[in-house]
């Protein structure tokens, strides 16, 4: 088995390199053979990854400690999915699994899109191969996932018992999935400017894998600050570690890179910026790679001699060189095909929201970067406390909220028409009277007041749109026709549905950061306290001995002020494979706020230590997952008649309506950038719901009259 | 002025507002963060500031409060060692020979004293970093 890993892993190494080089030179000289003998690599290459990954999920599950891996990572204690789950746990595992994945998605992405131009596809495909070719190559030179251990211990090292936690199954193989995904939005942007194909349908289908990837690897991110609050039993979700920062970075930029590349469709702006954002996200995911697997917050002696370190470090130098150099090279095609409509136009709001996220990315990278970069200039390690990200990303967070709060009531092209004018300022009217109740309640932190009246703007102008729509919709004759009108604003509604999803977390982030309380208390048997409206008995501890742990639980009876009492109990699970406390927090969760619960360890039967946490509001911050993920899927879902390039309702002589319907709306509606150069075929266009080929792209409306030639 | 132009000035003006703040953020939390040799050896200069210091309990030094709310150990590093006296709700799995980090100051000859104590996991790199900065109490 060992042997055939390592076969397999070679194989797939060398496969992969000539895939990479067989598909862009094949392409470029037009050879079919080479071509032919490319697809086969991959394919070759393909399976060769996947038996590495299958041999070392074998060795997992049959702990095969023969595997260094699965003897560092595993144990024979070791419930089956934990132990398979220790596949992305460690280093070599998880790039292991990143590169699989990337290999997948680079099949998929191969398959789905015969509708680009060939060279463009031949191109990104490339970009792709060669990325799974580097890592592979991070793999065999630095860290061998099928490596033999040089005395196979009787017994593996076990898994961390803080990492034995369902949201483990699935937090770094959703992060993972979104760094893969990210691959594909940098592949096509560097496949269109290296040919030169920068109009047509790639930007499309960019922000479709963008927008895959962005929702994947947020919920990735928001089960991991679960998982934190669950299992660490501090009562937080986010401690602003380099772990989680390394996660976030990509996720920021990609957010602004999924806006400025809406701004490049709708109105051909912002082209510069979206090119540079794509490659920035996918280097972030490497930085992110780099920042946990280098060792750089280890010491800087064992980082310089760190393989991995060296090479991500040339692979983030290229990027860092390449992504502007491939922005100068096209400059001429990435030209804005038309000024800017004002900060008060839909791309000024993206173009406002993009440098926010960038600048709070810049925070991040700053703040995680602080404590190596010291070191090095002045011999002396600095850390920075998470009072220095709340201070710098609070306001920037409360720009981006206002920003996307007004989008509904924004259009494209240029500042809001009259009627529009007039809801806007009865919605700020409306957001100013929330911020002053909530005043007048009681809450007086100025960041909460700020979020209370951006959220209701948010919420207000929303409505207002919608309701704007509705009433268009139902001009129209008949249900079946009102129904694909509604059915034509699908992805706008996918996407205000995901803002709802940050309005969420705005307002959960708020409420349990501002309105937290904490109390350490020791109770003996019995005895009740009262906390916050609160009555807290200790009703009993309880110890029970398993076969791989001791579990004391401690019984909390709770009575609230108002509603029935419940029981919480915390409980503390000693560990005898690693001699190691965990704690297993208690939380009763309401909309209001949860009650959190820790027992602290060593203090017998009779009494306990415990600590107490109010967190208001924290259920809002996982609803902005579901939020993120009812959207993703609205906006994903393949459209109807989307093969064949026509936009839905046209087949029934529906365009007519749909362009009073969008003129009713003060040309809100997507309208496509026009074309530089003609004979790109619009035939196979992936475009927006509304994007129409046929809807005379090259007639702007009269606000553009400034378009540049 | 063009919009362009209006909204490359407006991010300037974002940008320099986010600094300012970074600025006053960072100037009201950073703190040195040494290994225990690293902090005897600079010890002159760093009398009454507080920092956070990463080590080990050394064997047999470890004494805990009767209260729990209290431990007195010493701090080993690779070749030196510190007293330290921590006051404050005690971790789990705080043992001797275990990875911890105090954070707290020291003045003059006293023992160094701790108002955060947290233990590193033992297990491997992901825990290690993030138990490093979780601590009861913490805000988010």
């Amino acid at each position: 088995m060992l042997i055939l890993g390592q076969a397999a892993l070679l194989a797939a190494l060398v496969s992969f390199g000539y895939a990479a080089f067989g598909i862009v030179a094949s392409w470029y000289s037009g050879h079919g053979g080479l071509h032919r003998t490319a697809l086969w690599a991959w394919r070759l290459g393909l399976t060769g990854l996947s038996l590495v990954l299958g041999v070392l999920a074998w060795a997992l599950l049959a702990k095969d400690f023969r595997f260094a891996y699965v003897a560092q990572y595993s144990s024979r204690l070791l419930p089956w999915y934990y132990s398979l789950s220790a596949l992305w746990v460690g280093q070599a595992g998880s790039l292991l699994l990143w590169t699989w994945m990337v290999a997948g998605v680079a099949c998929v992405f191969r398959r789905t899109s015969k509708g680009l131009p060939e060279p463009v596809r031949a191109v990104a495909c490339g970009v792709l191969l060669g990325v799974v070719a580097f890592l592979m190559a991070v793999m065999v030179f630095g860290a061998d996932p099928v490596a033999p251990s040089l005395s196979p211990p009787a017994d593996g090292a076990g898994l961390g018992p803080v990492l034995q936690h369902p949201a483990m199954l699935a937090h770094p193989p959703a992060v993972f999935l979104g760094y893969a995904l990210w691959t594909i939005p940098f592949a096509l942007a560097c496949a269109a400017a290296i040919t030169g194909q920068l109009q047509g349908d790639w930007l499309a289908v960019c922000r479709r894998w963008a927008l895959a990837a962005w929702s994947v690897q947020g919920i990735g991110i928001l089960i991991g600050a679960e998982w934190a609050y669950e299992e660490l039993g501090w009562g937080g979700y986010w401690a602003w570690d380099p772990v989680e920062n390394g996660s976030l970075l990509p996720w920021l930029t990609g957010t602004a890179m999924i806006h400025t590349a809406l701004a490049w469709s709708y109105r051909g702006v912002l082209k510069k910026t979206t090119v540079l954002l794509a490659v920035a996200t996918f280097g972030l995911c490497n930085f992110a790679a780099f920042l946990t697997r280098s060792g750089i917050f280890g010491s800087l002696h064992e980082f310089s001699r760190s393989t991995i370190a060296w090479m991500f470090l040339l692979l983030l130098a290229v990027l860092a060189a390449a992504g502007p150099l491939l922005v100068c090279y096209r400059r001429g095609a990435l030209r804005p095909q038309h000024a800017l409509g004002g900060l008060w136009s839909r791309e000024g709001l993206a173009a406002l929201a993009a440098a926010a996220l960038v600048l709070l990315a810049a925070i991040v990278t700053a703040g995680t970067l602080a404590g190596p970069v010291s070191k090095a200039i002045a011999g002396r390690a600095v850390t920075l406390e998470p009072h220095f990200y709340n201070t710098a990303a609070v306001p920037l967070a409360l720009v981006l909220l206002g920003a996307m709060a007004m989008v509904p009531l924004v259009r494209w092209g240029g500042p809001p028409e009259r009627a529009e004018r007039q809801k806007l300022a009865g919605v700020v009217a409306l957001a100013v009277v929330a911020a002053l109740v909530a005043f007048i309640v009681g809450v007086r932190h100025g960041v909460a007041l700020a979020v209370v009246g951006l959220s209701v703007l948010a919420l207000g102008s929303l409505l207002a749109a919608a309701v704007g729509d509705f009433r268009s919709v139902l001009r129209a004759s008949g249900w079946r026709r009102r129904a694909r009108l509604l059915l034509a604003r699908r992805r706008q509604y996918a996407g205000y549905v995901m803002h709802l999803g940050f309005v969420s977390l705005m307002v959960g982030v708020a409420g349990s950061s501002l309105g937290s309380a904490t109390c350490d208390v020791t109770l003996l048997r019995g005895q009740a306290f009262e906390w916050l409206g609160y009555t807290i008995r200790l009703a009993s501890v309880e110890q029970t001995v398993l076969a791989d742990k001791r579990v004391v639980e401690t019984r909390l009876e709770v009575e609230p002020s108002r509603g029935a009492p419940f029981l919480l109990v915390p409980a503390q699970h000693f560990h005898f494979t690693t001699q190691e406390w965990t704690a297993e927090v208690a939380v009763r969760s309401t909309w209001w706020g949860d009650l959190y619960a820790v027992a602290h360890g060593g203090s017998g039967d009779q009494r306990a230590d415990l600590t107490f946490i109010v967190n208001p509001l924290m259920r809002f911050i996982w609803l902005s997952g579901g939020l993120v993920a009812v959207g993703a899927v609205a906006g994903l879902w393949p459209r109807r008649g989307a093969k064949g390039g026509r936009p839905p309702g046209t087949a029934a002589g529906l365009q007519p309506e749909l362009d009073r319907f969008i003129q009713a709306r003060g040309l809100r509606g997507p309208r496509r950038a026009p074309e530089r150069t003609t004979g790109v075929s619009p035939a196979a266009s992936c475009g927006p719901a509304l994007n129409a080929p046929h809807r005379n792209p090259a007639a702007p409306c009269s606000r553009d009259a400034a378009a540049r030639p | 002025m063009t919009a362009g132009t209006k909204l490359v000035l407006l991010a300037v003006v974002l940008a320099s507002a986010t600094a300012w703040f970074a600025w006053q953020g960072a100037s009201g939390s950073w703190q040195y963060y040494l290994t225990v040799d690293e902090y005897i050896a600079q010890a002159g200069s760093l009398d009454n500031v507080r920092v956070r210091l990463g080590g080990k309990v050394a064997g047999g030094s470890l004494v805990l409060g009767a209260d729990r709310r209290r431990a007195e150990f010493e701090l080993e590093g690779a070749g030196c060692r510190l007293p330290i006296h921590y006051a404050g709700i005690l971790p789990d799995n705080l043992a001797e020979g275990r990875d911890v980090v105090v954070e707290g100051r020291r003045e003059g000859d006293g023992p160094f004293q701790a108002d955060r104590l947290l233990t590193r996991c033992a297990s491997k790199y992901d825990p290690a970093a993030r138990s490093a900065t979780a601590a009861p109490g913490e805000g988010s």
